[in-house]
């Protein structure tokens, strides 16, 4: 691959210690979107999101996960309160839920998530 | 148009930092409109930017196939964890595909293959292709939104 490459086990600063580079690699969220009722707006390895109907959507990767057990986080965007779970986790895919925090009901709303975990 | 790297034996994950360092985000106008139970309202899938700039690019993406054979294994009982990534990374890649070939694997990809096998039997289309304009303009009544049985599977090209 015509890339530039630099190989690393260890990052070092001068005077606040050392880092072994498998927390950055390990660590890093491996997809994230942020995303409106109706379209992506920002992302990183999704291939699509479907809207399944009011606060049900499912995003898509394009590099499959190891597993299906892995963790993520969510987040409702905007001032209103809501609440945004993410289930039915395949390696290629998750479903994102959001609701009104006080009942409990689906609602649209803009989210965001990131993933993380291994990569098969 | 920058020409990609020869990808075949990369990890898909640096692939798609690659594209997302040199591509440009495609916002397709096409939607994907299908339903996968009577019970259940019409879903719909839109393809992400960043994907649809890798299909149109070429050299990226692996073949719809690898995900095909990645589910399978998935779907075993005995499933813990994927052992033939190496599909995804060492399949030779798709070429540059035009935007409604893209569309059309996206489908293969991403919608459950129960719809895209056999969206022609039954009296209405389980599945059509659309633009984005075609879609109701507001979200009102959204869990009750059906593709319209005024369609017909036997001249959807009209």
């Amino acid at each position: 691959m015509a890339l530039g490459k630099i190989k690393a086990d260890t990052l070092e600063h001068s005077t606040a210690g050392s880092l072994d580079t498998q927390y950055v690699v390990k660590g890093s969220a491996k997809a994230w979107a942020r995303s409106g009722s109706a379209a992506i707006n920002e992302s990183f390895n999704t291939s699509g999101f479907t809207d399944n109907g009011t606060g049900d959507y499912t995003i898509a990767f394009s590099s499959a996960f190891s597993t299906n057990t892995f963790p993520g986080t969510t987040a409702g965007l905007g001032t209103a309160a809501r609440s945004v779970n993410y289930s039915n986790s395949q390696t290629t895919s998750i479903d994102l839920d959001t609701f009104v925090s006080s009942t409990g009901s689906r609602t649209d709303t803009a989210t965001g998530f990131q993933i993380n975990g291994d990569l098969a | 148009m920058i020409d990609t790297p020869e990808f075949q034996g990369t990890h898909l994950f640096d692939r798609l930092c690659w594209a997302k360092e040199n591509l440009e985000g495609h916002q397709s106008d096409y939607r994907v409109v299908y339903e996968d139970s009577v019970d259940e309202c019409a879903k719909i899938l839109v393809p992400d930017p960043n994907w649809m700039a890798c299909a149109l690019q070429g050299g990226i993406l692996p073949p719809v196939w690898v995900y095909h054979e990645l589910a399978r294994d998935e779907a075993m009982p005995t499933f813990t964890k994927h052992t033939r990534g190496y599909l995804l990374h060492d399949t030779e890649p798709m070429p540059a595909m035009t935007e409604e070939e893209a569309i059309e694997y996206l489908i293969m990809k991403d919608c459950p293959q129960s719809v895209w096998r056999n969206w022609d039997t039954g009296n209405k289309p389980k599945l059509v292709i659309c633009r984005k304009e075609q879609l109701p303009g507001t979200r009102e009544w959204r869990n009750a939104w059906k593709i319209t049985e005024e369609l017909s599977v036997t001249d959807l090209a009209a």
